[in-house]
């Protein structure tokens, strides 16, 4: 895929238009869950329900992640309760459009990361239910 | 002297959105010197997904809307 066709899959083309994809971000902590909220990001983006997006940007304050996270339809995956995801967007007053917990999905929080491909396919088969 | 730039494609929406920043600085008097980044990668480094965007400074202030000639001012 060339830069060009890169760019334009990533950015939406809601200046044509067209309806602007959700952008959709991870926790991507340092757990099963985590991980798991990072790999569900990657699946929905190559669904086409939306793009990827850069939590750490938001939560470093960089002005065009924080105005994008602001402005988009955003869907919002944290992997426990601890909720890093959802309190980056408290900090500056967005509420997600859609919001997830990877724990809430049957899976337990632990620091094993050999089953991830199977959890991570369980979490995508509920959250895909819940998207619809 | 102020920079606002206007990040996006070229549709009408991001010629709209530049006419609205000339004017505003017009109106406002803020002396402001107008660029136009179009090149998509460039677009994606400031974390914008959706144009048309305005930045003042370096600082985006808007993303996905064209902005109204008393905005802008606001902002300036």
């Amino acid at each position: 895929m060339s830069e060009k066709e890169i760019s334009l899959k990533t950015v939406n083309n809601a200046c044509c238009g067209a309806e602007a994809k959700a952008v959709i971000l991870g926790c991507s902590g340092g757990s099963n869950v985590g991980q798991i909220a990072n790999n569900l990001m990657i699946e929905l983006d190559k669904s086409g329900i939306g793009n990827a997006y850069c939590l750490a940007g938001v939560g470093a304050g960089l002005s065009g992640f924080v105005e994008t996270a602001k402005s988009a339809r955003t869907i919002v995956i944290d992997g426990c309760p601890v909720a890093c995801a959802k309190k980056v967007f408290e900090k500056y007053g967005i509420a997600p459009t859609q919001y997830f917990v990877v724990t809430e999905m049957g899976i337990e929080k632990n620091h094993f990361f050999d089953a991830l491909k199977e959890e991570t396919a369980q979490a995508l088969s509920y959250i895909r239910e819940k998207i619809g | 002297m102020k920079k606002i730039q206007i990040l996006g494609t070229g549709c009408a929406k991001c010629i709209k959105l530049t006419e609205n920043a000339k004017k505003a600085a017009e109106e406002a008097g803020v002396a402001c010197e107008i660029e136009k980044v179009t090149e998509l990668t460039k677009i994606i480094d400031l974390g914008v997904m959706m144009t048309p965007a305005l930045a003042i400074d370096g600082e985006v202030k808007s993303v996905g809307k064209v902005l109204s000639v008393e905005e802008i001012k606001k902002l300036l």
